[in-house]
Formats: C-alpha cells, structure tokens, sequence
C-alpha cells in the first residue's frame, strides 16, 4: 500500500501561508506560523525573481531512522513518543526539509493530521495536496 | 442575421467553456434577446453585469445588426 | 474581544523612546481596526493645523482583528496621517506580509511620532524595538534597499521603505513593501521621509488567539471554497485588474489624454491577454484566498502588477500602447516610491500643457521615454522634475491649466472618467483623502452592471453612500477589496473572531461612524462644500467617443448630487457635521 504525502506544487502556491495558520491552530491552539509544522513561503528579490521557500514533511523517515531513543514511530503517519523523547535535537538535525524543530525540550513534528492535514484542506489553490 | 456572441467571466460556461461563437438570429434582434437565444436569462442569471455592442455598452433593449459582435460581462468588483 | 492583541506600540522617534499601551478597547468597540480605528486615533491626537511634514504629525500602522487569522484577504495593513499633498486624513492600504508580521510581532498598531535626527531605520523584533543608522541606504531605491534588508534580517522579515521621492518630501510618494505594495496616496511616503525614517523592518513570530479555533478554522476554512474562491471571484486570480481594462473600455470610461476623451482603440495591444502572456508567477498578500498579484517580465520590464489605475495612466491616458513602456513605468514608480496615479496624472497634465503650448514641459502625449525619465526626475527633484513633483493643483496655479487640473482637494484623479459614470463625479468629490476610487467604486452600479443609468444626478446621492458605507466598515475589519462579501458574511466573521455577538446594524452604525469622523477631521482643518469639486473639464467638454459619447456633466446636476449625499448623511448644505453626530464620534 502506498503511502500518501504531502505533495506541493509551487505553480499553485500564492505564498498566502493559510496552510501554516491551519497548522499552528489546530496543534498549538493560536493562528502562528512560526509555530507551525510546516513553512511555505514565496518572495521576491532584488534582481527580479519569485522564489519559494518550502519546508514540509515528505515522510522521508529518517528522523525515526536516527533518533537515538527510538522516540518516532512511522506507519502511515510520524507519531512521537512524549515520554521518550529528550529534546536531544538529532531529529532536527537530519530532517532534509528542516521540518522539525524543538521547543520546550520536546520535538515538533508533522503527524499529517491523523491523515486529514488541514494545511491542504484550506490551500485555496491545491498548491498542497496528500496523496 | 449573424451575429458573435462573447462572453466573458464565469458566463463562458454557457458556451462550454470557449469564448466566442457565431449565432444565427432573427432581423432586429436585440441584445437581451440574442441571450435568451444561447441560454442566458440576464434577469436571472447569477451576477449578470452588462453588454457591449461593438465594443460599445448598450441596454439590454439595444437592436443587433448583421455582423455585430455581442459582448456579455459578468458583475465584477473591485477597485 | 478576540483577535485583538490588546497592544500598541508607541515610538518616540525624536528621543528613540518606545511605550507599550494598551489598545483603546472603548475606540475599537466603535471603530473596529484598520481605516475606522486609525482616524479614529489621528483625530483625538493631532492638533488641528499642524504641517504633514513636520515631525507633530504621526505615522499610523493600524491591523484589525482578523489581521493574522485565516480570514480570506485580511491581510491588510490600514497606514494614516495627515495628508501632505491635501491636508486632509489620509488612510492607505498596503498589502503584501507586513499586515500579518505586525500582529504576530504583538502589535495592533505601530504609531511613530516625532523624528530621527538623522536618516535610520526603525526594526522591531517582537518586543525588542531598535534603532539604526541609515545612512549608506539613503539615496537607493526602495527595491534596493528591500533586498539589503532582507538579506542582512531574513525573509521572514517583511520591509516597509520608501525611494528617493520621500526622502525628498516629494507629495505624491509612496511606501513600498514586498517591493511591488504600497501605501500608495496622498504622500503618505513623504511623511515616513520627513522623520527620516528610511525603512521600518519587522519580525513577528507570535500569534493571534481567538475562541474556539479549531471549529473557526474549519468555518473559515468552508468559507474560503464557498465564498471566497467562488467561480464569480475567479477572475481575480485569472487576471488581476487587468480584467477592467475590457470592461472599461466598453464602458466608455477608459480615460485617453488626459481626460479629454475616453476608448482606445489601441488597446488591445496592451490589455490583459497581452500583459499576461508575460506572467512567470502569482503572489497574493498574506492570508489571501485569492491571489490577484501577476508577477510579469516583459522585455527589460519586471513587476507585479500593474494593476488598472497604472496600465491607465501610464497607456491610454498618456497617450501610450507599449505594453513594455507601461509595466516599465510601474517598475520605476514603485522603486523610486511614487504613487503612479499622482505622478501619472501629473506627467499626462504636462503632456496636456506642452501640446496646447500653454506652458513648456518638453514631453507629449505618447512620449514613452521620457514618461519613465520624468518619473526618476520627480522623485529626484532634479530638472522639470522638481516643478512635476509639486503635482496637478499647484502647478495649474503656477502655469494654468485649471480646467484641465484633474484633482479633488490636490490628490489627482483615479483612471475612470466620470462623464460615463456620474455617480463617480460625486463619489471623488466627497472622499475623505480627496480624489479616490476606493471609498466609493460607482462604475460598479452605474458601468460593469445594467442596474443604475450612469448619465444622470438621480439617486446618486444615496448609491454613492450605500457603495461609501460597505468599503468604510470593510476597510475597518480590515478586508480586502477584492472579495465581494455580504454584510451578513461580515457580520458572521466579526462574531466568529472577535467572540462578540455583532449585528448588521451595528455593523453600519460602526460604518457611518467611520465616515463621519473622515469628514469631522477635514471640517477640523477647514474643509467643506467648497472643497469638494469636480475639474471644469467633466462640466465643460462632452466626451467624444466611446459608450458615453457626448456626455460632460452640468454642473447643477453635480450640485445637486453633492445635495444629496450630505441629506442622506444628515450634514448641512454646506456639507458639514452637526454637533449631534460630532458629540457621539
């Protein structure tokens, strides 16, 4: 069975960060981006150009691969064990899409929602979707 | 007579989604009527904005002749 | 209420002090945010009679409640002052990611007082608020000057700056975020420069509360598919305001030289599918559903936009059909922090000038190249530039041109002629900052819709107040202008957020409030009936082509529209405020 992903288009993305105000609400409980689990950005720069700044789980596993605690569990969706986890940032560390932070001296990582991720339900152009 | 309807907006819909086509319509019809014609009652027809004959606004009472070109706009907002 | 932060932040520029005080919850429950609650706090705060430019005036940055909520297009930031090239209040919109990086910074407002004894640029960090030199950055271009910025804070930082025309007080300047946003009107850009402040930097990574997030998030969230980016609204994203120009045209209120005469012939050489085609990307402000930035290239061109008013009045209106020409003018305008319409109105008025040999600007009408070279000369200052940058009024009082001088109050006119939509006369005339399409948009009842006959005084009182009420209190949310909501959305919105139960009533009640407190601080200043005119051109000169061919509006029947408005809003034949609506503002 394949597993579904967050997958980003950037010809759709209008760099709105909706996505990462529905992360941040329904996990830490106040519109936030800087708290979110994922950061899409697009902006200009000086010699004329639209660039895109994109950070989102791919589910690539190797924060599982190589916590030392054996703390993250991957099925369909990256769970996090609480009372392993020692904020240790390794995880962060080998996260190639820089997803993953620490905060509180726990990790932060994206658990898809439970497989219904919010940032894609409210992507008002399908630049996210899962699948 | 001919006439080329246009539509622009959400109204292409009533053309399946291309922009224009050439209509047959009786002598002296007029612009509300040529809609009528091709499915689109302005009087009803969600956010229904204005038409042009020849590029030029006219009332929905306004005459077609041979070889015009009808232009329908949807409502748009905005500044 | 929710959505707020509670917060303002308050810089005392000449002794590089900062406060932190609490929002006046008694003013927002009347004003709301953004337009309302930014007049709101000019007009209990400045002195009647001060210098836009002198360091009494204040620089507002005002968000609303919704501002970093998932609440489609709220992404706006309301900056205000008193006007330097009316005299009259003066409230912008800026869009782009600065509106949200205020709020997450803490803040529900930024209010900069005084001045800096040399050029710097202010940067706030959260709660951690400094001050920096500015000097190797005085002189560069706001484009410039972003990318340094940014380069040096990051891109989570979002930048407010202004080009060389506000460092020179120049009327018609303009502040730049995004580098293709602005605050755009009444020189707001000369009052940032006139404290010296080059560039104000932000980072927010804070939040916004509101009750119940989760079920307001899904709520939005329904709202967004349903409502927002709803197959009408499409066109926003599909075109951007491109989507006028068509509809202008064929409306008979495309405006071409100056005003004299309507419809261009030429235009599809530069209309949407044109520009378009050299569209490499999409942008949209922050929480956008939308998404009406086109960011084009074409040829040496780059820009996002432009929007109707600068393809107007850099093309048609100057007698111009260069599609490069145009977003080139655009470019320019936005990197030396000019208003296009100002500087546009004022460069086509030249043109007018030149060719009726009344006085000598060297340019005519279809002069591409010396429309952009001007532009760098007004924000400069340096040669014919520095008469242009003093702006339509002032040069028609110094050379003539009066009757063709288009402007209300000195803020030079938007890109619709109102002999095609007379309603569009009144809705100039009585605006809060002077001449302004974005307090009243007739052509959308008169042109773009077969409801209201446009050649005619009748009822354009009332149509004028009704379009004036709906963008008072939706500017006051703040929400942007580009998503049609109903009164009802907005209300469910406001209670969604705020967890306050509002009305419609009190919706409009907060509306009217708005504009009357507009008017109270312009009567405040001396203003009155006698300022809100209409150019003797709309009176004296039918058009000549176009859907409106023949019409000029008498000008009794502009009188009588003006009549009309204050009857409807309960002011004096002299259009002004009674005591008994001033006592409870």
């Amino acid at each position: 069975m394949a597993l579904k992903r967050l997958k980003f288009t950037k010809d759709n993305c209008i760099g709105c960060q909706l996505c990462a105000q529905a992360c941040s609400a329904v996990h830490e409980g106040e519109f936030s981006p800087s708290k979110a689990r994922l950061s899409i950005e697009s902006y200009y720069t000086s010699d004329g150009e639209l660039k895109y700044k994109e950070s989102y789980c791919i589910l690539c596993g190797m924060c599982k691969r190589q916590c030392p605690f054996g703390a993250i569990s991957m099925d369909d969706k990256l769970a996090l064990n609480l009372d392993l986890c020692t904020g240790c940032g390794v995880c962060a560390e080998v996260c190639p899409k820089k997803v993953i932070k620490i905060r509180d001296e726990k990790a932060v990582l994206c658990d898809t929602c439970d497989g219904d991720p919010s940032c894609v339900k409210i992507c008002p152009h399908n630049a996210l979707k899962y699948e | 007579m001919e006439v080329t309807i246009s539509l622009r907006g959400h109204l292409i819909k009533q053309f399946g989604g291309e922009q224009e086509r050439v209509v047959e319509v009786p002598e002296n019809t007029t612009a509300e009527e040529a809609l009528k014609l091709i499915g689109i009652d302005w009087k009803t027809a969600r956010n229904f904005g204005f038409v042009a004959i020849n590029s030029h606004k006219v009332l929905m009472t306004a005459q077609l002749k041979e070889g015009d070109q009808l232009k329908a706009y949807p409502k748009i907002s905005g500044g | 209420m929710f959505g707020y932060q509670n917060k303002v932040l308050r810089i005392d520029l000449t002794r590089k002090g900062t406060i932190m005080e609490p929002l006046n919850m008694a003013w927002a429950e009347k004003y709301i945010g953004g337009k309302g609650l930014a007049i709101k706090y000019l007009y209990e705060e400045l002195k009647p009679g001060i210098d836009p430019l002198s360091p009494e005036n204040k620089l507002l940055l005002m968000t609303g409640p919704l501002t970093g909520t998932p609440v489609p297009c709220s992404g706006k930031l309301a900056v205000a002052a008193k006007s330097p090239a009316t005299g009259t209040i003066l409230d912008c919109s800026i869009g782009g990611h600065i509106a949200l990086k205020v709020k997450y910074a803490g803040y529900d407002a930024v209010i900069f007082e005084g001045k800096l004894s040399k050029p710097g640029y202010v940067l706030i960090q959260n709660d951690k608020i400094e001050f920096k030199d500015a000097s190797e950055l005085w002189g560069k271009g706001s484009h410039e000057v972003e990318g340094i910025l940014v380069e040096k804070y990051g891109h989570e930082a979002s930048v407010l700056s202004i080009g060389p025309a506000g460092e020179n007080l120049v009327t018609m300047s303009c502040i730049n975020s995004d580098y293709y946003r602005q605050a755009g009107r009444g020189g707001i850009g000369a009052v940032m420069g006139s404290k010296n402040v080059k560039a104000i930097v932000v980072i927010g990574t804070g939040g916004v509360k509101v009750d119940k997030i989760v079920d307001v998030t899904n709520r939005l969230t329904e709202i967004l598919r349903t409502d927002t980016v709803s197959e009408d609204n499409m066109f926003i994203y599909d075109c951007g305001t491109t989507a006028f120009l068509e509809a202008c045209n064929d409306g008979g209120i495309l405006p071409k030289n100056n005003f004299s005469d309507t419809t261009d012939e030429d235009w599809t050489k530069y209309n949407g599918d044109v520009l378009l085609a050299s569209k490499v990307g999409k942008r949209g402000c922050g929480s956008c559903g939308l998404g009406c930035g086109n960011f084009l290239k074409i040829g040496d061109a780059v820009c996002e936009g432009p929007e109707y008013e600068s393809i107007a009045v850099a093309g048609p209106n100057a007698g111009i059909s260069d599609p490069e020409s145009i977003v080139k003018a655009n470019q320019v305008a936005d990197d030396m922090g000019l208003d296009t319409i100002s500087a546009g109105d004022t460069i086509i008025y030249a043109m007018e000038m030149t060719e009726k040999g009344i006085h000598d600007f060297g340019i005519r009408f279809g002069d591409k190249e010396k429309y952009i070279e001007y532009l760098k000369l007004m924000a400069k200052r340096e040669g014919v530039g520095a008469d242009l940058a003093l702006g339509v009024r002032a040069l028609a009082a110094k050379y003539g041109g009066e009757d063709f001088a288009m402007h209300v109050k000195g803020l030079e006119y938007p890109q619709y002629e109102p002999r095609g939509s007379w309603g569009m006369s009144l809705a100039y005339a009585v605006s809060d900052r002077g001449a302004c399409h974005m307090r009243a948009y007739a052509p959308n009842e008169e042109v773009f819709a077969a409801s209201i006959p446009p050649y005619t005084a009748e009822g354009k009182g009332e149509m004028v107040y009704n379009l004036a009420i709906y963008n008072a209190v939706k500017f006051s949310m703040v929400i942007c202008d580009f998503w049609p909501l109903s009164l009802e959305r907005m209300t469910e919105i406001m209670t969604m957020i705020t967890g306050k139960d509002w009305t419609e009533a009190e919706m409009n009640a907060v509306a009217e409030r708005v504009i009357n407190i507009a008017r109270a601080f312009n009567q405040r200043e001396g203003f009155n009936r006698k300022d809100d005119t209409m150019p003797k051109r709309l009176a004296n000169e039918a058009l000549k082509s176009g859907a409106a061919a023949g019409q000029k509006i008498p000008q009794e029947a502009f009188e009588d529209m003006l009549d009309q408005y204050y009857a409807v809003l309960g002011w004096s034949k002299e259009g002004m405020v009674p005591d008994t609506i001033l006592c409870q503002l």
